[in-house]
């Protein structure tokens, strides 16, 4: 610091003349130096004879300076100036004989020197401010540092110096155009499809790109979130009015074949288990749609590979086992490679397709072309050429293309053994999402159904000849009609929540920008609407009928001519911009563009028992290249708009987990937990160490990611310690632990006072119970090979695996959640178990868990008794016995703090650093020791960040004054419930105990930690089902 | 603006005594005005003129001394020159006495005075010149100063660039 700032001052004192002494010899009289010009004069001079006479005349002539020339002359001969010709006096001692003579020259020279430095002080300004910022207020001007002519002239040379100089150290662009052809279309689409080869951009790109931060994820540009402060907009928006997000970034992978084909693969992927398969009835029909978990074949429980939701295309002659169905899963951009490759063996599914072919590929779309064009030689056919030159001639915007696959892969494969075509669907659809009661009203005010197109209208000029096709037809407008009623009955409904989860329904719309109104406005629901209560009843119970489910979306012909035949928005306002009377309502007839939709209802929380279809919405599926053609007018119905970090809040609200961030055993969790440590490490380097927590003092050993593998491992060798102590012990161990466990139970029993209420005002609220029971009932019926299937899932679950798995089974799940309450015996277990019996909480009843799942962990909610607001990576710990005592004293007990650490560390980075100073040292002593050179990066790249545990980690359940039980990975103050809420796994071996441990009336608390604090926080965990 | 502000006495130091020339130092002098007021002002001068009291240039060649002081004190400053009657340094005494040229506000008017009072002398010596080899001398030294004027920005430049590589060595 002090040296910048000497060097400042020595840059602004540059000009400044120095003092000048004869004793001094100055060694800071550089700049002097320079202006004397050489000594040589001064040689000369002084061996020139002096005369007495000069002396005289010189007094005479300063009179008024009289004694000086004589002191003058008499230093300057005495003097012996260095060949510089510096001011260098002579040899120090003082007393040296004083010459006799004087000269005039001598004098003057002195007093030239003085005014070359005195002139360089006065007309080279000081250096760190312009020309024209010297200049006194009074006369600045405008624009002075743009125009050298406004300012005085004395000062315009100087100031042209400057701004070339200014000039150079600008950043040179490269601007092979002007900015009037850069702007022009063609070659500002061709910019465009340049900067989006690596990192595709979405349909809406350009109008994220000016409202949200972006970041380059998965192939993609997405919006990360608004630049404008939204945190609790976006959550107002969620729950009370609508936000819209652009999700179609997610990939769509289409299977066609036969039925009974397509569902003997995939059961092998997934397992009724987790929920759901793709059997299940309703999904099977084409009316919902269904999500699950898909693994690798015949893996479950373990080798996960992903969330997926799927959707069938509904029959069109129901009951025909010989018809080819068609079904779209959607799979989020980072799953996309895993699951395509195992539904690819699955199905057997070897032959690409190459476009060549001849097959009619209805994937055909104009950006595949364009991918085409850049495929290899064995892959052109004919019209390559055809659309080079078409390229040559006019850039096609480039409205798809695929951020998460090569274009030189083929995007279908078919199977020749059991007939089933699989194609990547990736960026052919878009798919918006709207969350929140009011995405009903903004659906129905922003989207119209479209005209019927009746005979006596003109045929010829326009371009859509499907709609024309489905108009003749008089059962397609019967159903079409019948679409549009459901669709106007929604208007009236005042929250998605209360339509049955995943209902399709399809739907053909007109031109959604005709009625664009003019000005932004906010949707409201109309009660007015809903005056048709029995036909809303109806709806809302039996959901949409199946045969409303069809869409003209689902045929790739129809969606390309839809793509092919937009009118441009260009087109469209020029027409507008001729209408006789401004303003008035634009009539296309029958020009007017007929867009196939799909809106699926999304389910928002399922799980839990408070707020109960929170976050549910409208998933919108539209053909590419009309993204923005809905997007606006969206957004002019009053919705906001929401980015990946909104998705995030989203999902941690709902109590689901995110994708892929909470999936620890798929192994795009695992490349994200990576990721997010590296991240999360380089920014923790970046601040000083005094200003960052020392983590090994804390005692948090992962402060970034979470060590699922050890935690699981430890607790099972921690069981396996206890079980052999236990029984070497007390033979009758288990029956001792039995009586308690029962003991525990009875002790319970009396509580059941405070949850009878709670009891009466969920299941009132719940809509879904019912249909959940009826669900899985059809699944039972509809799949009888898939009992067979859990069979075999079951046998490999109990072969001993050592892999962590995440527990998925939705029956020990409930168990679980059962036990896991303080009063699980009495309310929930009344509800739940009149047909299934409630286990209770026994050894007996969690030792096979144990056995089947030695090494899994549990998705966990948490919530806060008291204070604290949990982040990510914090830990779950178990409380000890001290702790409830002192909870039980003092309910506002906010919890016991964790011991400082010592940092064993500490001294050792300390004295590697002072090594790696005095090799320095010795580096620069000398400079010739090359080998030394050598073995330093070495001893760098061993330098470790202070506060971090360094080398394999120690137990981690132990390290702590308290047992680990698990990580939180996602957890913020939940503006929903209004205390800090948490979201995690935990082992499954250590909550088991953990719960068998503790006295019921205390079941189910833990500890909170986050990695940089000591304090530890009450908390409750619940397990949702 | 918001400052200090000062008032600079540009000084000429007339001794008869050459030596008096080599004991012409910063500290020397400091010490020898601030005696000096204190003796004429009493203390209440010597404190109110040891704010802000620098010696910011000084010439030994030539005599010249420019003094900072605070506006607000100058007079009493000004007011003790006269009284200086002898330079003292390791023991002995030489007589001189101060003439004050100039009183400024900023040194760069001080300076500017000094140029054109440095001129004008240059001048009066080479009208009373009689020497011939001596005129020449003068009128060298003369033109040299005056040209300074072109040459200056390129000795800047070469200037900067070697301090840089001073300090990068000294550093």
């Amino acid at each position: 610091m002090s040296n910048a700032k000497e060097r400042k001052h020595a840059k602004k004192m540059r000009n400044q003349p120095t003092n000048v002494t004869l004793s001094s010899g100055f060694a800071a009289e550089r700049s002097m130096k320079h202006h004397i010009g050489g000594g040589k004069p001064f040689n000369a001079q002084k061996q020139e004879p002096h005369s007495g006479t000069t002396r005289q005349r010189q007094t005479r002539m300063t009179p008024h300076s009289l004694s000086e020339p004589d002191g003058n002359e008499l230093c300057s001969s005495k003097v012996t100036f260095k060949k510089k010709g510096g001011w260098k006096a002579g040899p120090e001692g003082t007393s040296q004989e004083i010459p006799k003579y004087i000269t005039a020259s001598t004098f003057a020279q002195a007093r030239a020197a003085e005014i070359r430095a005195m002139l360089k002080a006065v007309t080279q300004k000081s250096s760190n401010s312009l020309v024209f910022q010297t200049l006194p207020r009074h006369m600045r001007r405008r624009a002075m540092s743009h125009n050298v002519r406004r300012l005085p002239r004395r000062l315009q040379e100087m100031a042209q110096k400057e701004a070339e100089k200014a000039v150079h150290q600008k950043k040179e662009h490269s601007k092979n155009k002007c900015h009037k052809a850069r702007r022009c279309h063609i070659n500002r689409v061709l910019e465009f499809n340049r900067r989006q080869k690596k990192n595709m951009w979405l349909e809406t790109h350009i109008w994220h790109a000016k409202r949200f931060h972006m970041v380059k994820k998965w192939g993609y540009c997405l919006g990360e979130r608004p630049t404008v402060k939204s945190h609790r907009a976006c959550y107002r928006a969620m729950t009370s009015r609508c936000l819209l997000q652009d999700l179609s970034y997610y990939c769509c992978l289409e299977l066609k074949g036969k039925e009974e084909e397509i569902l003997k693969a995939l059961s092998q992927m997934c397992s009724m288990d987790t929920g759901l398969t793709f059997a299940a009835v309703h999904c099977l029909s084409g009316k919902r749609q269904g999500s699950l978990m898909l693994y690798r074949a015949n893996k479950y429980p373990r080798e996960v590979l992903g969330p997926a939701t799927f959707i069938w295309r509904a029959e069109t002659t129901p009951g025909d086992p010989s018809e080819s169905r068609q079904l779209w899963i959607w799979l989020h951009p980072t799953l996309k490679q895993d699951i395509l490759e195992e539904i690819k063996t699955v199905c057997q599914c070897t032959e690409p397709i190459r476009p060549t072919l001849g097959i009619p590929d209805p994937l055909q779309t104009q950006s595949q072309e364009k991918n085409q064009a850049e495929l290899p030689e064995e892959q052109i056919g004919k019209k390559r050429k055809r659309k080079d030159n078409g390229e040559i001639v006019k850039p096609i915007k480039k409205v798809i293309g695929d951020g998460t696959r090569d274009p030189h892969q083929p995007y279908a494969w078919l199977s020749l053994t059991t007939g089933i075509l699989i194609s990547d669907l990736t960026t052919e659809m878009n798919r918006f999402r709207l969350i929140g009661p009011l995405s009903h009203s903004i659906l129905t005010e922003a989207l119209k159904a479209a005209a019927v197109h009746t005979e006596g209208q003109d045929t010829e000029e326009t371009p859509h000849h499907w709609w024309m096709e489905a108009c003749k037809n008089p059962d397609s407008v019967c159903l079409h009609r019948k679409q549009e009623a459901v669709f106007e009955l929604l208007g009236g409904i005042t929250s998605p929540a209360e339509i049955p989860a995943g209902t399709v329904l399809g739907l053909t719309i007109g031109d959604p920008r005709i009625n664009l109104p003019q000005k932004r406005t906010k949707a409201s629901t109309n009660p007015e609407k809903c005056l048709d209560n029995e036909k809303v009843r109806q709806l809302l119970l039996e959901g949409v009928p199946v045969e409303c489910t069809h869409s003209f979306i689902w045929d790739q012909d129809i969606c390309k001519s839809v793509t092919e035949n937009k009118i441009p928005d260009q087109d469209l306002n020029r027409m507008r911009s001729e209408l006789l009377v401004p303003g008035s309502q634009l009539v296309l007839g029958s020009r007017e563009s007929k867009i196939p939709i799909l809106l699926i209802q999304q389910p928002g929380r399922v799980t839990g028992e408070d707020r109960r279809g929170w976050g549910s919405g409208w998933d919108v599926l539209l053909p590419k290249g009309w993204g923005m053609a809905f997007w606006i007018p969206f957004i002019y119905r009053g919705a906001r708009v929401g980015g990946l970090k909104e998705t995030v809040v989203h999902s941690q609200y709902k109590r689901s987990p995110s994708i892929p961030g909470d999936f620890p055993d798929c192994p795009a969790g695992i490349l994200f937990a990576e990721e997010q440590a590296k991240n999360l490490l380089e920014k923790y380097k970046r601040r000083p160490p005094a200003k960052r927590p020392n983590y090994v003092k804390l005692g948090t050993l992962a402060p970034f990611c979470c060590p699922w593998e050890q935690l699981a491992q430890d607790w099972e060798s921690r069981v396996q310690a206890q079980d052999e102590s236990s029984i070497a012990s007390s033979p009758d161990g288990e029956e001792s632990d039995l009586s308690s466990g029962d003991e525990v139970l009875g002790a319970a029993e009396p509580a059941t006072g405070p949850q009878l209420s709670d009891d009466v005002g969920t299941s009132a609220f719940d809509p879904k119970e019912p249909e959940e029971g009826m669900d899985t009932e059809c699944q039972v019926q509809a799949g009888p090979e898939r009992v067979k299937d859990l069979g075999s899932g079951e046998n490999c679950a109990a072969a001993p695996g050592g892999q962590l798995c995440v527990l998925r089974s939705r029956k020990l799940l409930k168990r679980l959640s059962a036990w896991c309450g303080p009063s699980s015996e009495d309310g929930r277990a009344a509800r739940r178990a009149p047909c299934r019996r409630q286990e209770e909480l026994t050894r007996e009843a969690w030792l096979p868990i144990l056995e089947h799942f030695p090494r899994a962990l549990v998705w966990v909610s948490l919530s806060l008794l008291g204070k604290g607001s949990p982040e990510p990576h914090t830990m779950i710990c178990i409380p000890a016995q001290e702790d409830f005592l002192r909870l039980r004293e003092d309910r506002r007990y906010c919890g016991p703090q964790e011991p400082k650490h010592r940092d064993p560390f500490k001294s050792k980075i300390l004295k590697q650093k002072e090594k790696k100073k005095l090799e320095k040292r010795k580096q620069r002593g000398c400079a010739t020791s090359m080998d030394l050179a050598g073995g330093d990066p070495v001893a760098r790249q061993e330098a470790l960040p202070l506060g971090l545990w360094s080398g394999p980690l120690p137990a981690v359940t132990t390290h702590c004054s308290r047992v680990l039980l698990g990580f939180v990975t996602q957890g913020d103050f939940s503006m929903a419930v209004g205390c800090g809420e948490a979201l995690g796994f935990v082992s499954l071996t250590g909550l088991l105990h953990v719960l068998a441990s503790q006295p019921a009336a205390e079941r189910g608390l833990v500890l909170l930690r986050p990695p940089a604090s000591l304090q530890y926080r009450f908390a409750r965990i619940a397990i949702e089902v | 603006m918001v400052r200090f502000k000062h008032r600079y006495l540009l000084c000429e130091l007339v001794s008869d005594d050459p030596r008096c020339r080599l004991t012409l130092e910063d500290r020397v002098l400091v010490g020898l005005i601030r005696d000096t007021i204190a003796r004429v002002h009493g203390t209440f001068g010597a404190a109110a003129c040891s704010i802000g009291f620098a010696v910011r240039y000084l010439n030994a060649y030539t005599g010249i001394v420019l003094l900072r002081c605070r506006k607000e004190f100058y007079r009493l400053v000004w007011s003790a020159l006269p009284f200086i009657t002898y330079l003292e340094s390791k023991g002995h005494r030489y007589p001189c006495f101060f003439n004050t040229l100039h009183v400024g506000g900023t040194i760069r008017t001080c300076q500017k005075f000094l140029i054109q009072y440095n001129r004008r002398q240059l001048l009066i010596l080479l009208q009373n010149c009689t020497d011939e080899g001596e005129r020449e001398a003068i009128q060298k030294s003369v033109a040299k100063s005056c040209l300074l004027e072109e040459s200056s920005e390129e000795e800047g430049a070469s200037d900067s660039g070697g301090e840089e590589a001073a300090e990068a060595m000294a550093s």
